[in-house]
Formats: C-alpha cells, structure tokens, sequence
C-alpha cells in the first residue's frame, strides 16, 4: 500500500461526515444533471433516430396536378441540393364518418404508392399487408404500439361510391399521408393534387429547407406548389409537451451543477485550508507536492465516485417513470422516450468525478504550493489582515459580543465565505423559481374556474359499454341542461378533423356555440372568436405555422372550404388543434351536431348532484365531475418541488460543511472563550450569526436572480402563453418569505455544527493540539 | 556526553552566510555554522532570534534568502520542492514541540508512514515501526489515535516516527517544550542514547537543562547570527 494511499484512505476514515457530505452533494447533483440529460435527450434523440432508420422526407411538397405534369415534378428529383426524392405520388383526400376506426370523423388525406420502400419515407407495416389491389387500403397508425389485427376488413365507403377495405396498418414518420392506396386506384379516386417526397443535402434549417424547396421546384408553373410540410415542424410537434419542462429542468440541471461545483470547490478549499497543519506535517515527512495534491484529490475521489455512481443509479431509476409522464399523450410514431440511453450514464459517471477533481485542483495546487515551513507553524491558514480590522470593528460596537464575533468570522475567510454565500445564493434562487412556477402553473391549472364553480362534463352515447344513443336532439340536450337547477352556463362542443391548405395532416378543429366565459380567461392576444371565419389557437399551433393574428388560411371539411382568420391567441393548445364557433361549423357542415357539453355551475352549487340530475335527464347522457386541475400542472409542480428539496439540501449540505470546518479549524479558540466564560448557548450563538448575515445576503441576491429565471422560463415555454396577470406571481409578503428563505438554509445548515461546537468539553479541545 | 567537535569527521550540515528575510524583517542575518556526524548541537537563543528558522533551513522545509544551506552533501538551495521532499525523507528526521503528528492515523502507521515514502513495503514498515515502539516503550499503544495519547507519549511516537528511516541528522524543535518534567527527563535521555549510537542531532531549544544534558556543542543566535559557540560537557 502506498504511502498517499495509506494517508488519503486514513482522511477519509476520520473525517466521516465531510466524506459523507460531499458524497451527498455529488450523489443529489448527478441525479439532478441525469435527469435533465435524459429529457433533453428524449426530447430530440429518438425522433433523429427513428426518423433516420425510415429515410424520413425533409419535404413534403404537395403539387396542383392541374397546373403541372408528372414529368415535370419528377425531373425536381434531378435538381441541385436534392439528394434524393420519391414521387409523385397521386393524392387525394376522402372523407370519414364519425368514429370510423375511432377516428373523430373529418377527412383523409389518401396517396397512390405502389411499394412501402424507397429511397424517401420508407414506410413500416404494423399489421396486414400493403394495399395491391384496387378497393384496398392501408391506414397510418400514428399511436405508439399496434392495433392489432382485429380492425383490418374495416370499410370505407367514399362519397364518389369507392368501398376501400382495410388491409394493413402502417406508420410513416415523415407523416406523408394518413392512408395509402395502390397509384391504379388512386387514378380510379381522380387525385387534383400530387406528392413529392425529398431529401435535400442541407437540412438544418427551416430557412435553408425552404431555399433548397424552391430551388428544386424552379421552373415549375406558378402557384402549382400548393404545400410544404418540413421534418422540422415534425419534430417540433414531437417534443412540445417536453419542450414545456424542457427550459425549467434544464435551468435545473445547470444548477444543480453550478451548486454541486460550488459545494466541492468550498469542501475541498476549506479542507486545504482547514488541512494546513496536516500538509505541513505531510510535507516534512517527505511527501513531495504532488504526493500531497494526490492525497487530497484521492480523498476527494472516494465520495465522488461513490455519490456518482449511486446518483446515476438513482436518476436512471426516476428518468424512466418521469420521461413516460413527460411524454404521455403525445404522438411519438415508432420512436422510443422510455429508454435511457447509457451514454448519459456514462457522461455522469465520468464527468462528474471528473468535475469534481477539477474544482478540487484549485485548492489542491495551493497545497503544492505552501511552503511546509509556513504550513506546519501556522497551525491554521493565515488570518486575513482585513478579517482582523473587521473584528476589531465589530468589537467596538455595542453588540452582543458572541453576536459580534459571529459578524467577523466570515470576513476571516474571505474566499469561502464567498463559496458559501454562492451556495446560499443559489439554493434562495432555486427556491424563488420554484415558488414562482408553482404559483404561475396553479393559476393556469385554475383557467376557466375563477368564479370557483364546478365545471360538469357531458357527453352523448353513454359511456364505456354502454353505448345507448341519446333520445333527445342536439338543441333538446343544451335546453334542459341549461334548465337544471345550479346551471350558469352551458357550452356545446363538436370536435372535427379538418384539412387546412398546404398541410398533408388534418387539423383538429373544435367548434362551440354557446356560454363563452372561458375566454375571458383563456385568450391571451386577440380576442374570442364571434363571426363565421374566426379562429383562434393556441403558441404551438401558429408558431409551427408561422401564423399570427390577422392571417388568414382557408379550411376544408366535406369538399365545403371557409376562408378563416386568425382572431386570437390562446393561453395554450395543442400543437394540432385550432377552435372556431359554431357558425364556422355550419358553413362547413351544416348537418353537424354536439358531441359534448360543459356545463359551468354557480359557485356552492353540489356538482355531484348535479352530474346525476344530467344522467337522469337521458340514459344516452354522461356526467362527470371535471378534475379540478391538469396533469401538466401537477408534473411541473410535481418536479419544481423535487428539484427545490434537491438543491435545498445540497445547499444546505454546503452551509452546514462550512461551519463544520470552521468548528474544527477554530477549536482551540472555542475552547478557549469556554474556558473564559463563555456560555453554549453564546457559542450557538456566535456559530449561527456567522451565517446567518450571509444567508441575509444571499436572499437579497438570489431573489431578483430566482424572480429573472422564474422569468425566462415562463416565456420560453413553448405550449403555453402564460398571461402577464400569470407572471406577475411576487408580492411583499412572498418575498419576504424568500429572503427567510436564505437566512433558514443558512441558520438550518449551522445549527448542528453550532450545537456540536457548544458541547464540546474544554478539557478535551485544550488537550488535543 | 563526552563526543568532540572533530574537524576532521565528515561535515553534515553547512550553512554559509545564510539571510533569510520575511518581508522587512530578518530572520537570519548571514549566520555561518558547521556540524559533523556524530555531533549533537544545542541551539539556544531569545524568541525570534532566528533558531526556528535555522532548523527550517536544515530541514529544507524553508529556503534562505541567500546563502548556502549544505546537509549531507545537498546543496539545498538548489533543490527544488519535489528534490526537498527526497531529501528530507532520506536524510533527516524531525521532532516538533507540538508533536506534528497525522490524528488520522493510528500510531503504528504513523511511523510506518515515513518508511513507505522511501518505497518500503508496508508490512516491513509496519514491522520496524513496531520495533521502535518497542524499543521507545510506547509499543502497547500502537493501534491508539495520537489524540488519546499523554504528550509524552506521543513525543516518543514522533521521535519514532523521525528515526523511521535512519537519518543521517536528527533535528528536534523544542522537544520537551510541551511535555511535563517526567515526560521531558524520557525524552532527553532517548536523544542522549541516540546520540551515544552515532546519531547526529541538532536541537533547537529555551531549556538549559536539555542543551546541558543532551548535547555536546551549544551555539547561540541572537539577531539571526551566530553570537557564541560553547563545547559542552556531559552532566547525564
């Protein structure tokens, strides 16, 4: 056994509790940083791959096939920038009833392929096989898993009297249509529009996508483009919901790293500093510098490998489960969100023993440096000379005199004082922030309840099973739901898919007619939608459109089109969805009806009660009780509040190391104002004013840090468009609390040390040297 | 004690014009000073007289201003931190006032410490360590923290812990400063036995009565120099 092993394993052995403490902080940081790499891997990673392993279109290009020839789009192929290109295929869109293959009705956008392979947008079969033969279909399936085999044979008559039987179920990442026939019984459907799938040698980005777009269709009649659908805008869709956690849990994982950076560089600096009679001793022995640097470090390795390796453990364990939540409800195709990869296990295990070396170089190398003459007289590190006119300061003052001598002890260290407060600084922002987007995403989850009336749920064709089709009209079920005792406001519902110009998927369109109180609190620029035309959406869904309020696009249901506007921006939507008004609906399907109802009860009002007076009304009626609030926001809460006990305590671990090794740095002192007079309950005393006034001063900095990072959070969040009234979450007695906040780390962190210190026999810290 | 200041015996330590300043203040003043082997060199002089940082220099754990420190035929001025930390491993050994010993160590490997530096094996240096305990009488607290020790107890460890590698020169800093009168009789006659077997010593020291019975040559500092040099007769 070496001589640097036998006295780094012996430092180790004796100075349990710190080893235990940076064993912790590393432990607890790893798991933070873990699991935001494994989001943001999630978030991006699986959707690259999966889309690489299918050769997924850059471009989707939709072509007016009255205004160009099939020759035409296939010499595109041979352009410059194109890298390869499949098509054109005929396509078509065709109608759908109302739950065929429990789809929401609406359209099919339907393309003539031949052959699932290809050099673009290689297309994987679920279920059946690909359609060979005219009157066979096969249907995308978007959903993660299969549908099995029980729906194939489902027919679909189309309203030109085709009947498409389904054959396969397949899935296409590149979303190039929502079902595929033979191109001889595309020609049969009499397609107006043709489909181009390319690869170009310059994908980055949507600017450069577009040049590379126009590049390849130079040359083509005018306006036979008709729409462009980029992998990116895919792939963007793909992460929103993630991307919604995705700016906190990084800020989070940043700094869980920036404290865990911190916390090691002041363990390790205030054992070198804490060690300088050990060096000295370590250095007249014989230990070269090196031999001690590697004494230190080797001392530090043991609890970072050891909290590393339990940390990437643990963050393995909670990713999985927080990833599934992450990402439940979102359409992923074929690519996985659940699996970690190991190469994030891997950075973590290397890179942060490595971080940890690195923060623990600093102070090691002064250690290489400090001559052992110096080291071993001065039994401690030297005083600074500043510290000594602080003290002197404070002493003369009319303070307390433990109070007092408490104030000046941080002004002797000057270096870890400013490591501690970094710490304190960083824990009261973690806590700010946390606060604030807890306040922030309960009063979203609270949009649509500020009266604080019930909300009740209604839907028509029974439930599960129970499939008993409603006695009473559309207009029948509004009145008496809007005669029920308790009833404020009643507001009808159709959910329909409908195509949008230039876009090959469908977009989901919700229609309403009646009560419209919710936008009162729902649209955040603009105003509710009121005229036949009108829509409004929510930030994912005209960011990805790159639309805004006044635009005008032109939607299509049943071969009936509308010309709609752009009239308002809602708090959130989903990146697919868009509302409009009944008289939107009418124009567009004037036979429709509503497939739900919200009913808004008076404030008091029994909901229970309520939701059974609705049942009673029709057997073909169900009512439930709307959850008081949304998964999202208790995720987000959810995971504020484990990263805030996270780096709480790693915050907290920081002060409480501080004080420990300003203890045992200062026991001979100790014991010496013990042995003058002074009480345990002054040394408690003194240790906590120590940092106490530190914790004063990392709440007034962290607060105005925490309340700017509260701040970029919420605006970058790209799902939701959280309202100013959201934002503005601080006032007076909060942040009060807050600053209470860095003095209670602080004083939490101090009070085990302090009172470990007020035991200590004076016999014992006098004896020992 | 009866060992002569021999001139013709192998010279250990040379120190030549050494100065030594902290900031404006001179700690060494060009003191010049020669110790053969076999010596045993008594230090005396007033506080901040300059006899710390004699036995410093010596020990190569600080560097003089200007000068030349020779020990064992090292110039240990030019030796850099890495070449002082060889040098004092192999050559010297060091007893301090306050002991300087590892409280993370027991006392067995606080010895054996010193001999795994030089490369020796640890159950070796376990094993000659435990036969310096034995011989200093402190054997039976070999597995002992130093923390639990009587201050003569732990001198005798840190006197072990200096002969680990049989140094060519044995520098004690107030050895007996901190012990009490029966603790610091102990220790000077392990120097004065030590001593009586070849081993050079170079003690820095305030107490007349351990330059008197342990040494053989007294030289006294004042103002960083040398002021006097007295041979010394034997009263042990």
């Amino acid at each position: 056994m070496s001589a640097v092993w036998t006295a780094s394993r012996a430092a180790v052995k004796r100075r349990r509790l710190q080893t235990f403490v940076i064993g912790l902080v590393v432990l607890c940081s790893t798991t933070t940083v873990l699991l935001a790499l494994a989001l943001l891997s999630a978030a991006s990673g699986p959707f690259d791959k999966a889309y690489a392993e299918q050769r997924g279109a850059h471009t989707v290009a939709t072509f007016d096939t009255t205004k160009v020839s099939q020759e035409q789009l296939a010499r595109t192929a041979r352009q410059p920038g194109v890298e390869t290109a499949a098509g054109p295929f005929g396509q078509t869109v065709v109608d759908i009833p109302k739950d065929w293959l429990w789809m929401a009705g609406g359209t099919l956008t339907v393309v003539g392929r031949a052959d699932p392979a290809g050099p673009v947008d290689r297309i994987e079969l679920l279920e059946g096989h690909w359609a060979t033969a005219p009157g066979e279909i096969v249907v995308n399936w978007s959903a993660q898993g299969s549908p099995g085999t029980a729906l194939l044979g489902t027919k679909l008559e189309t309203s030109g009297g085709t009947t498409l039987t389904v054959v396969g179920f397949a899935t296409s990442m590149s979303k190039s249509a929502s079902a595929w026939v033979t191109p001889e019984q595309m020609a049969a459907l009499h397609p107006s529009s043709a489909q181009m799938l390319y690869r170009f040698t310059d994908s980055s980005t949507e600017d450069r996508l577009s040049a590379s777009l126009a590049r390849a269709t130079t040359g083509l009649p005018k306006e036979s483009l008709t729409g462009a659908q980029t992998y990116l805008t895919l792939k963007q869709a793909f992460s929103a919901l993630a991307d919604s956690y995705l700016p906190f849990m990084t800020l989070f994982g940043i700094l869980g790293l920036l404290v865990s950076t911190l916390i090691v560089g002041n363990v390790v600096s205030g054992a070198v500093v804490s060690g300088y009679r050990h060096i000295g001793v370590l250095k007249a022995l014989g230990f070269t510098p090196s031999q001690v640097v590697a004494v230190y470090l080797t001392m530090l390795s043991v609890p970072a490998v050891v909290g590393c390796v339990l940390g990437t453990l643990a963050g393995n364990a909670l990713a999985r489960p927080i990833l599934k939540v992450a990402f439940t409800g979102i359409d992923v195709g074929r690519a996985s969100v659940g699996n970690i990869s190991p190469w994030l296990s891997v950075v973590c295990l290397v890179g942060m023993p490595a971080l940890v070396l690195l923060a623990a170089l600093v102070p090691a190398l002064r250690a290489h440096r400090l001559p052992a003459a110096r080291a071993i007289s001065a039994g401690g590190a030297p005083r600074a000379g500043r510290g000594l006119r602080v003290q002197r300061m404070l002493g003369a003052t009319r303070l307390p005199r433990p109070v007092s001598l408490g104030l000046g002890q941080p002004f002797a260290r000057p270096g870890r004082t400013l490591l501690t407060m970094a710490a304190i600084v960083l824990g009261v922002t973690t806590v700010t922030l946390s606060t604030g987007l807890t306040s922030t995403m309960v009063a979203y989850g609270n949009v649509g309840r500020e009266d604080g009336g019930a909300r009740i749920h209604v839907t028509t064709g029974g439930s599960g099973n129970d499939r008993t089709p409603s006695r009473l009209s559309d207009l029948q079920i509004e009145k008496r739901l809007r005669s029920l005792p308790g009833a404020e406001g009643v507001r009808a519902r159709a959910l329909s898919q409908v195509n949008m110009a230039g876009q090959t998927q469908p977009v989901f369109a919700d229609f309403y007619r009646g009560d419209d109180s919710l936008y009162d609190h729902t649209i955040v620029k603009g105003r509710a939608p009121s005229a036949a035309g009108e829509i409004v959406a929510g930030p994912a869904f005209l960011t990805q459109r790159g639309l805004k309020l006044g635009d005008r696009v032109t939607l299509e249901l049943n071969g009936r089109k509308i010309t709609a506007t752009v009239v308002g921006r809602l708090i959130e939507g989903d990146a697919r969805a868009l509302e409009a008004t009944w008289r939107t609906l009418a124009r567009l399907a004037p036979d429709a009806h509503a497939t739900e109802y919200t009913v808004r009860l008076a404030p008091g009002a029994d909901a229970r009660a309520h939701a059974e007076a609705v049942a009673a009304l029709d057997p073909g009626l169900h009512a439930s009780v709307m959850d008081s609030g949304n998964a999202g926001t208790a995720t987000v809460v959810t995971f504020s509040t484990v990263f805030t006990v996270l780096l709480t305590l790693v915050a907290s671990l920081g002060v409480f190391n501080t004080v420990l090794l300003n203890i045992r740095e200062r026991r001979r002192d100790l014991g010496m104002l013990k042995s003058i007079g002074m009480t345990p309950r002054q040394v408690v005393v003194m240790t906590v004013t120590s940092v106490a006034g530190l914790g004063a001063v990392g709440g007034l900095l962290g607060i105005p840090l925490g309340i700017v990072a509260h701040r970029l959070v919420v605006d970058n969040v790209g799902v939701v468009d959280f309202p100013a009234s959201m934002k503005d979450v601080w006032h007076a007695p909060q942040l009060a609390a807050m600053l209470m906040a860095g003095v209670a780390i602080a004083v939490l962190g101090a009070l085990v040390p302090a009172r470990s210190a007020a035991r200590m026999t004076i016999a014992s810290v006098l004896h020992t040297e | 004690m009866t060992t002569d200041h021999n001139s013709a015996r192998h010279v250990v330590v040379r120190l030549d014009g050494v100065h030594k300043e902290y900031g404006d203040a001179k700690a060494l003043d060009g003191l010049s000073l020669e110790i053969t082997a076999g010596d045993a060199v008594a230090v005396m002089g007033p506080s901040g007289c300059g006899k710390s940082t004699l036995l410093n220099m010596v020990a190569g754990l600080d560097r003089p201003t200007s000068g030349t420190v020779e020990v064992h035929g090292h110039d240990l001025g030019k030796l850099n931190e890495t070449g002082l930390a060889l040098f004092r491993r192999r050559n010297v050994g060091m007893i301090f006032q306050f002991f300087n010993l590892i409280d993370d160590l027991p006392v067995l490997d606080n010895v054996a410490l010193a001999a795994q530096l030089t490369g020796t094996p640890a159950r070796q240096a376990r094993r000659r360590a435990l036969e310096l305990l034995d011989e200093l009488g402190v054997a039976e607290r070999r597995n002992n923290y130093p923390a639990t020790l009587s201050g003569g107890e732990r001198q005798r460890v840190a006197v072990a812990r200096a002969l680990m590698n049989r140094p060519a020169l044995l520098l004690a800093d107030e050895p007996t400063g901190a012990l009490d009168s029966r603790s610091g009789e102990q220790v000077m006659d392990l120097l004065i036995d030590l001593n009586q077997i070849g081993q050079t010593l170079l003690i820095v020291t305030h107490d007349p009565q351990l330059a008197t019975r342990c040494a053989s040559r007294l030289i006294e500092v004042a103002d960083g120099r040398v002021a006097r040099e007295s041979t010394l007769e034997a009263t042990a």
